[in-house]
């Protein structure tokens, strides 16, 4: 016990002040919080400015009316859409079409339109501008135009405009969400599952990134020789253990600063940013299950690549080795975002408790649904008891992996060492 | 005293038998060695010896107690293979090892100092390890081994990689520790190392005791009738003689080995005055020679 407590304490230090953890404790949050804010901010801050078009109007009915009908006033008082009616012949076009792209390219204008006589017939209307892109501006731009020449037909085919409008007027479709036992969900789609979604994401990576780096540590120490200076005081079963266990508490460091972040923000933050904190809303329970399946989790992954490390000669060793770990964490996120449409399924409620997808894909329904009891601690008992076998082996794939150098095993030897005394 | 019996262990990795029922003992205040080719068992006898990997058969006692982790701390073990955490501070590390061998910390940091200083490295002791020489970080390995005040030291090839002051060095540690009344067991294929050092040894070849005894009584068992001389001349007629049974050329010198019953006086006799002698001695046969003589015997056999 004291062994095991005297490497965790090294690995303990030897992680929490280095570099990367400080540097990823900070930007963690700020990458995840950046996800969540700088679109709605983005959003915020897009000042919406006025439009200088030109409009070369060759059938010469056009013009008046798509001032009429594009008339709409900015926040700030000032017209969106300022026309400016260029007169010119069709021999003349060239010249006024070179003028107004050099007052493009001068960003005099936004842009112009040239309207050909015969515009009732069908024939294109062509828009000149800098930025083409701009969907706001040619959908409405596009919608006027044709609903000017829809209403001028009509007018001339003798039927009454109204009557034709109300005809084919489109049928409006709300999205009302219900959600079991519970009150009409305000709350769109984002707003429901992009909390889950972060959490699973954050728990996900935290179990990725801290089993992965049980697995360099144990690689570290096997080629720079330190292992078996270690043997000669503790045992392999105590080494993995103190690796693992120290690992852990650094990565349980690093939630502990996060959430004591989160709380920071939310008491305070919200206040002072004028944004939702909807997203940031979960109950204690959320946040205990959070915890609890980060550290089952991160315990049956880490056992998993202390393996790998003691298997591997080099990192590119462990890499190969580590792809099917990285598949068993990878396979419930995929899942997860299936099972989104249907999280009380029974295709969904059997994966969930599948001991290496159970640590994503029942907190995942626990944030989505609301599982039994007995189906959530029957996930976790089933985790415990497959960590504990998973221990088992790996203590003994362990103990003669380290000491081995050389060429990777095959998986016959990695048999033998299980069996062997 | 009986430090440590091993009592006729074996370990086999599949079919391959590394350690063919092996059995000796060590006793106290003396330096116990190891020897024998690469690839005979020696690492593999030592991880037994030290609980890394548990033997097929047999048993292993230490102090009078079968051998478990928790006699670990009087053991200071210096692997084959050995390394030292690249990026953690000298002191900081010498003291880790210090509490795994169940020091507290105040107490390792001060046998760490102490070392430190007497090996002429205490201005390192803030560095870190990846920054000191090759020389000095196997100071540090040394010093983790005995910093703990261990009854026996068990080495595993100590002398590879090690520049001559090291060796001297660790030598000096050895003779020191075994003068303090500890015991020392080393394992090396140099043989000439052994010799000088060593008060008992054991040899042993693909798994399997050759030999083991008292240094000085295998001398005596397999000394052969063997001189060397200098001289100037052609002595390509000494190969000839009847009485020679072996004949070495080598640059400087030739070793001779006489046929049984025959006196180095005698054959002295029949070269005087045929080619002109610088120098006579009569030698023992070196571990070398005897190793070669058994585990080549055993092979023509």
């Amino acid at each position: 016990m004291r062994n095991i407590w005297t490497i965790i304490k090294r690995e303990y230090k030897d992680s929490v002040f280095k570099k990367s953890f400080i540097i990823g404790t900070i930007i963690g949050p700020v990458i995840m919080l950046s996800f969540i804010f700088v679109p709605a901010l983005l959003i915020e801050m897009e000042v919406e400015k006025p439009y200088h078009i030109s409009v070369i109007d060759f059938s010469g009915i056009m013009f008046d009316r798509l001032q009429e009908r594009l008339n709409e006033k900015l926040p700030d008082g000032r017209q969106k859409f300022n026309f400016v009616k260029i007169e010119t012949s069709q021999d003349g076009l060239q010249a006024v079409k070179t003028d107004l792209k050099k007052d493009i390219i001068s960003e005099k204008i936004d842009g112009f339109l040239i309207i050909p006589a015969a515009i009732k017939n069908a024939e294109n209307v062509e828009y000149y501008a800098k930025n083409v892109a701009n969907l706001d501006l040619n959908r409405q731009l596009r919608s006027e135009l044709n609903d000017i020449i829809i209403n001028m037909r009509i007018e001339e085919s003798g039927l009454d405009a109204d009557l034709v409008n109300s005809i084919t007027k489109r049928v409006g479709f709300k999205t009302i969400k219900i959600k079991k036992g519970e009150e009409e969900s305000e709350r769109g789609f984002g707003e429901e599952y992009l909390g889950t979604f972060a959490f699973v994401f954050i728990l996900y990576l935290t179990i990725l990134l801290y089993g992965a780096a049980v697995m360099r540590s144990v690689l570290e120490e096997k080629t720079s020789r330190v292992i078996e200076v270690l043997l000669s005081s503790a045992n392999s079963f105590q080494l993995m253990a103190g690796k693992i266990l120290g690992v852990g508490s650094v990565g349980l460091t690093q939630y502990l600063i996060w959430s004591l972040f989160g709380m920071g923000l939310v008491f305070y933050g919200s206040s002072m940013v004028n944004v939702e904190s909807s997203w940031f809303s979960f109950s204690p329970m959320i946040f205990l299950y959070f915890v609890i399946f980060f550290i089952l989790g991160y315990f049956l992954f880490a056992t998993l690549y202390a393996a790998i490390g003691a298997m591997s000669n080099s990192d590119t060793e462990a890499q190969q080795l580590s792809m099917p770990v990285v598949f068993l964490l990878i396979i419930p996120i995929l899942i997860m975002s299936m099972m989104v449409k249907n999280p009380d399924g029974t295709l969904a409620t059997v994966l969930s408790i599948v001991p290496f997808f159970s640590p994503i894909l029942m907190f995942s329904r626990i944030n989505l649904t609301t599982p039994s009891l007995i189906e959530v601690w029957g996930s976790i008992a089933l985790l415990l008891l497959t960590i504990v076998g998973a221990i088992w082996v790996v203590a003994r794939i362990y103990r003669i992996g380290i000491l081995m150098h050389g060429k990777r095993p095959t998986l016959p030897e990695i048999l033998r060492w299980i069996k062997a005394k | 005293m009986t430090v440590l019996n091993v009592n006729n262990i074996s370990k086999s990795y599949g079919k391959f038998i590394a350690v063919d029922k092996v059995s000796f003992t060590v006793d106290g205040g003396c330096i116990y060695g190891i020897l024998g080719p690469n690839g005979a068992g020696k690492t593999t006898t030592i991880r037994m010896i030290m609980n890394i990997l548990l033997p097929d058969t047999g048993s292993i006692t230490l102090f009078d107690q079968a051998m478990s982790d928790k006699l670990k701390s009087r053991i200071g073990y210096l692997p084959e293979e050995r390394g030292l955490y690249a990026k953690m501070k000298v002191l900081d590390m010498l003291v880790f090892l210090g509490e795994l061998h169940g020091m507290n910390a105040g107490k390792a940091k001060g046998a760490a100092l102490k070392w430190m200083s007497e090996l002429e490295i205490a201005d390192w002791a803030e560095k870190k390890i990846e920054d000191l020489s090759k020389g000095m970080q196997q100071k540090i390995q040394f010093i983790g081994t005995v910093m703990h005040d261990p009854d026996l030291l068990i080495l595993d090839e100590p002398f590879s990689g090690l520049d001559p002051i090291n060796t001297q060095l660790l030598k000096d540690i050895m003779v020191r520790q075994r003068s303090e009344g500890k015991s020392i067991m080393f394992s090396t294929h140099m043989m000439e190392a052994a010799e000088k050092l060593c008060d008992e040894i054991l040899l042993i070849n693909k798994g399997q005791k050759v030999l083991d005894g008292k240094m000085v009584d295998i001398k005596n068992r397999y000394s052969t009738n063997a001189i060397q001389i200098e001289f100037d001349g052609d002595g390509q007629f000494i190969k000839d003689l009847p009485q020679v049974a072996g004949f070495d050329n080598y640059s400087n010198y030739v070793d001779i080995r006489l046929k049984d019953g025959i006196a180095p006086n005698d054959f002295l006799k029949l070269i005087v005055g045929r080619v002109n002698i610088r120098r006579f001695q009569a030698t023992e046969s070196s571990l070398n020679d005897i190793f070669i003589e058994i585990v080549g015997g055993e092979k023509n056999a």
